[in-house]
Parts: C-alpha cells; sequence; structure tokens
C-alpha cells in the first residue's frame, strides 16, 4: 500500500551528468530526440542505444532503474510489435496461421520501431534521473520565456510548476499518514464493491483537501511578505550558470548530429 | 508481558538511495495498567515505533508482540488489534472529514459495524469521557469547534472504538497551557479510573514526568534507556545530553540537591515540590 515515495524519478548523485547546466541538458535531450528520429538504418541506432547505455554507466544509475524506467512503455512495444508482425506486408513469409502472415518486411520494421523506442526512452529517462524536478522545471521556464511574447506568463508558468513539484512528496507523505490515522479507526479502504472503495475514500480526501488548502494559503501569503509580485522581474539564488564544460558537450551533441546526417551510417 | 517489541528494527525505503534506519534493534516490554512515555529528540523515532503497536507499520525485521502473540501475524488479527490499541496520531483534528461532531466520532464504531443504537451509545460515552457534553456539541461542526475542543473531540473518535491500550503521539503539540493541562487530566483519568494501558511519545517532560509509570527513552533509532519513571529521570545529566530537560521543578530540587540540602529529587510537580520543601525544612538544621 505505502511503498515508498518517489522523489520525482531524481537518483541524487555526483557525475558529469548530474552536474550538467539542466538548461543543456533539456536542449541536448531534444537534439538527441530529433536525430534518433531521423535515424534510419539498424547500425546508427545500436551504435546510439550503446551510447545511451554509456551514459547511463557514467552517471552510475542501477540497472534496476534503467528496466524500471522501461517498464512502463513495454505494453505500447508489444502493441507496436503486434499490429507491424501482422500488417506489414513484403519481404518473405516467416509464419502463416490460416489467413494470418508474418512477414519479413514486419519483423524488421517492428524491431527497429521498438528499438528506436527504448533508446528514446532511455535518454528521456537519463535526463529524469539525474536532474532535480526543480532545476528541471527551471530549465523549462527559460525555454518558455520567449512565449511571454504571445501573452504567456513564462516565469508564473514555471513558478506554479516548481512549487505544484515541490508539494507532490507533501501531499503525498500526508495521504499516506492520513490513511494510517484513519486505518487506526478502523476504515477499510481495500474491500467492497467499487462504490464502496470510492465512498471510503472520502475521510482521505475531506482532510487532505483542507490541508491543501491551508497550505496554498501559508504559502500565497509567505510570499507575499516575501514580496512576490506577478510580472515582476526576478532574479535567482541560485544562478544558472553555462561552465565550458557545458558548452563542450553541447558542441559535442552538434558535431554527432552532423556526422550521423552527412555519413547517414 | 502485556505490549512490546522484540529486536524491532525499521527501515524506510528499503534498497534506494533514500533508505533511512527508522529504528533499530528496539526491544521493550510494558505491563497492563501502565503509564508509559516515550521520549526522544525530534527525528529519534518516536512516531515510527508507536505505529508499530497496531501494526499500522510492519517491522522490516523483528517483531512487535501483543499478549505474547506477534502483531501483524494475519489481517483479520490486525482488524482487532486496531480495535483494542488505539492510536491518536499527532495534531489528530487534521484527519476531520465529517460535518458534525457526532459523524466524526460515529466514524470508528460504524466501521466496526455496530448498529446506529450501539453507535449513538459510544458517541455519547466517548463525548463524556473527554468531557464534553454530547447534547451540546454532537450537532456542532468539527472544524468549528476551539483547538483544545478538536484535540478532544479527535481523542473521543479514537475511544469510541473502546480500546484496552491508548497511544498518543505528541498529544499536547499545539495547545495553551490550560487545554494541556486538561488534557493530562483526561489522560490521568483514562489511565486510572478506566484503567486503561497509556503509551505517549512526547519530548516535553513538563507534565507528562508526573503521571509516568516506566519511560522509554529513544535516540536516532535506538532505545537507549528504559526502566521504571524514577530510575530514568535522575539520570539527569544523561538527558540532558539528548536535549532533553527534566520539568523545571525537579530541575530545580535537583539544584538543591546539588547544593547539599537533603531534598529528594524525584519530584515533579508544584505541589509535591512544596511539600518536600516544607518536609526539609522541618528536619534540616544547618
Amino acid at each position: 500500500m505505502s511503498r515508498s515515495i518517489i522523489l520525482g524519478q531524481y537518483l541524487p548523485g555526483e557525475s558529469l551528468i548530474h552536474r550538467l547546466n539542466p538548461r543543456l541538458k533539456i536542449l541536448t535531450l531534444v537534439l538527441i530526440l530529433i536525430l534518433l528520429f531521423t535515424l534510419e538504418t539498424y547500425s546508427a541506432l545500436a551504435a546510439f542505444l550503446a551510447f545511451a547505455l554509456l551514459l547511463f554507466a557514467l552517471a552510475k544509475v542501477p540497472f534496476r532503474y534503467l528496466l524500471r524506467g522501461l517498464r512502463p512503455v513495454l505494453f505500447i512495444a508489444l502493441f507496436a510489435l503486434v499490429i507491424y508482425f501482422f500488417f506489414t506486408s513484403g519481404g518473405i513469409v516467416l509464419v502463416r496461421i490460416g489467413f494470418i502472415t508474418v512477414e519479413s518486411e514486419g519483423v524488421i520494421e517492428g524491431l527497429f520501431i521498438v528499438t528506436r523506442l527504448a533508446a528514446l526512452v532511455l535518454f528521456s529517462l537519463l535526463v529524469t534521473l539525474t536532474t532535480t524536478p526543480l532545476s528541471l522545471t527551471h530549465g523549462m521556464g527559460y525555454f518558455l520565456k520567449p512565449l511571454r511574447y504571445v501573452g504567456l506568463p513564462a516565469e508564473e508558468v514555471a513558478m506554479i510548476m516548481s512549487v505544484s513539484l515541490r508539494f507532490i512528496p507533501t501531499l503525498m507523505e500526508e495521504s499516506q499518514r492520513l490513511m494510517r490515522a484513519q486505518l487506526a479507526r478502523g476504515a477499510d479502504f481495500e474491500t467492497g464493491s467499487i462504490f464502496r472503495k470510492a465512498r471510503s475514500l472520502v475521510p482521505l480526501i475531506v482532510p487532505l483537501f483542507v490541508s491543501a488548502f491551508r497550505r496554498a494559503d501559508e504559502l500565497a501569503l509567505a510570499m507575499e511578505a516575501r514580496c512576490y509580485r506577478i510580472g515582476a522581474k526576478r532574479t535567482r539564488m541560485h544562478e544558472d550558470v553555462i561552465l565550458p564544460r557545458d558548452w563542450a558537450v553541447l558542441a559535442f551533441v552538434i558535431m554527432l548530429l552532423f556526422v550521423t546526417y552527412t555519413f547517414g551510417f | 508481558m502485556f505490549i512490546g517489541t522484540e529486536k524491532l528494527t525499521h527501515t524506510y525505503m528499503p534498497g534506494t538511495p533514500f533508505a533511512t534506519e527508522a529504528l533499530q534493534d528496539v526491544s521493550f516490554n510494558l505491563q497492563q495498567g501502565e503509564f508509559a512515555l516515550i521520549i526522544g529528540p525530534s527525528g529519534s523515532g518516536k512516531s515510527t515505533l508507536i505505529q508499530h503497536l497496531n501494526g499500522l507499520l510492519r517491522p522490516t525485521s523483528g517483531r512487535v508482540l501483543f499478549e505474547g502473540i506477534a502483531v501483524g501475524s494475519n489481517k483479520h488479527e490486525l482488524l482487532r488489534l486496531r480495535r483494542r490499541i488505539g492510536l491518536v496520531f499527532q495534531i489528530p483534528e487534521e484527519q476531520f472529514f465529517s460535518e458534525s461532531v457526532f459523524d466524526e466520532i460515529a466514524f470508528a464504531p460504524r466501521n466496526l459495524g455496530l448498529d446506529e443504537s450501539e453507535v449513538e451509545k459510544r458517541v455519547n460515552e466517548s463525548l463524556e469521557k473527554v468531557g464534553m457534553q454530547a447534547e451540546k456539541f454532537r450537532n456542532r461542526h468539527p472544524f468549528r469547534l476551539s483547538a483544545g475542543q478538536k484535540r478532544l473531540v479527535a481523542i473521543a473518535a479514537v475511544l469510541s472504538l473502546q480500546p484496552e491500550v491508548l497511544i498518543f503521539d505528541e498529544p499536547t503539540v499545539g495547545l495553551d497551557a490550560i487545554s494541556r493541562k486538561n488534557l493530562y487530566n483526561l489522560l490521568t483519568a483514562l489511565n486510572q479510573k478506566d484503567g486503561l494501558t497509556v503509551i505517549i511519545s512526547t519530548h516535553h517532560l513538563d507534565q507528562a514526568a508526573a503521571l509516568a509509570d516506566s519511560v522509554l527513552v529513544l535516540n536516532q533509532g535506538r532505545l537507549v534507556m528504559a526502566g521504571p519513571a524514577e530510575n530514568i529521570f535522575n539520570k539527569r545529566k544523561q538527558l540532558y545530553e539528548l536535549g532533553l530537560t527534566l520539568p523545571p521543578v525537579t530541575e530545580i530540587m535537583h539544584e538543591l540537591a546539588e547544593k547539599g540540602l537533603p531534598v529528594k529529587t524525584a519530584v515533579y510537580t508544584l505541589q509535591e515540590a512544596r511539600g518536600e520543601i516544607k518536609n526539609m525544612k522541618r528536619r534540616y538544621k544547618p
């Protein structure tokens, strides 16, 4: 029931990948994702998969986190495989069951799509595993900035995102505490029909809302007390500086992009 | 042995980089009818220990024993156990969700599947027990009571289970002096009049010290001292090193004794201190 509180997906560490500037991390991720979509050969994809695994090793992420990260896309991957296997024709017939055939083109393309999907997930996973949710949102807020000119309050959106992220673990902890408190009063969250189960959540949801509103109120007051104003220009306590090594990484990825395009493997 | 633990260890989020050992090798046992204190600085594992006693948290290793039987051996047993061992959480009024005091207190007996007349009886009894008139309060909105009244209603909401053991996690947090005093009077009555075994975690010894039969001292997840209250409260220096101070009255008695006056130091209330100093004045000829 109350397994553990996962704070985003972040795994603390000291590796080069952990310390990279979050803005550049996001930018390079986007570049790599675009690159992955344009790859057309197995050899190129294999090279990138190996590259991803190398980065995981560099970031010292335990192998089981990698597997856990891939688990959610397992279903989509299987689905894609089935579709490709049965509905793509071409090449030699491999299996024939009644009027359904599996042909070699389908297998080749299906596996290619799934491998590409795995590579996409692995690179994104690497970023979320090595960057705190807070610096991720700050990074994304930076890229939202230009949208201010079309009327999107970028700073505020970034603030909303980081505040919500900040409260996810708090509320999870609180809901577990409340759940235990109501269990101590004989509550039962597990048995009965769906209707009964939904009703049994009332003693959990009402106090959770009450405390969430109270917290929101207190936070708003605290922010105002520290002169937070909508639309004001804000500076940050931890300036996010781009170091030479960040530029080096970006240059490396751009080079990779270039090489892949020119030689195309 | 009535209630206790054997080599209880609890690790939060085991197997992740966030793993923290909240309890390590904690063993103790308490007798029926005792008034026990669990003291220790914040973060010492008091709340974690308490939540093991009625099976809300499960040990990573070791056992929790109630009447000689390991807690949580099966699920059905757990429900029965939670009926017999009531647990009042820290700031329990944060659990309120009903629109009347009656419904709030009736939650527990209704969960037990009792019929409405028995539920009604239990709600009234519980309210009277915490010193609130049932007629006056049963239809009030629980969110609109004073802080002290809210706390009492929250306690009544657990008393309506009619438990034999009552455990409190920091029962006086956020209450004013009068409400604190009332609360301790209530705890004394529950222990002495109704014969409940009462276990309290706190880091404020001021009022609790006078009531305690036995004391467990936790520090960084380990049980560092355990025994009868007098023995523990005599180790003033060691408690001080853990950031725990005795009630001011007791501190004064210790200082008097250190100055060479023949007073006993196991004195926890003003009244006792007054008597003890009077006695001493009669006996003592410098």
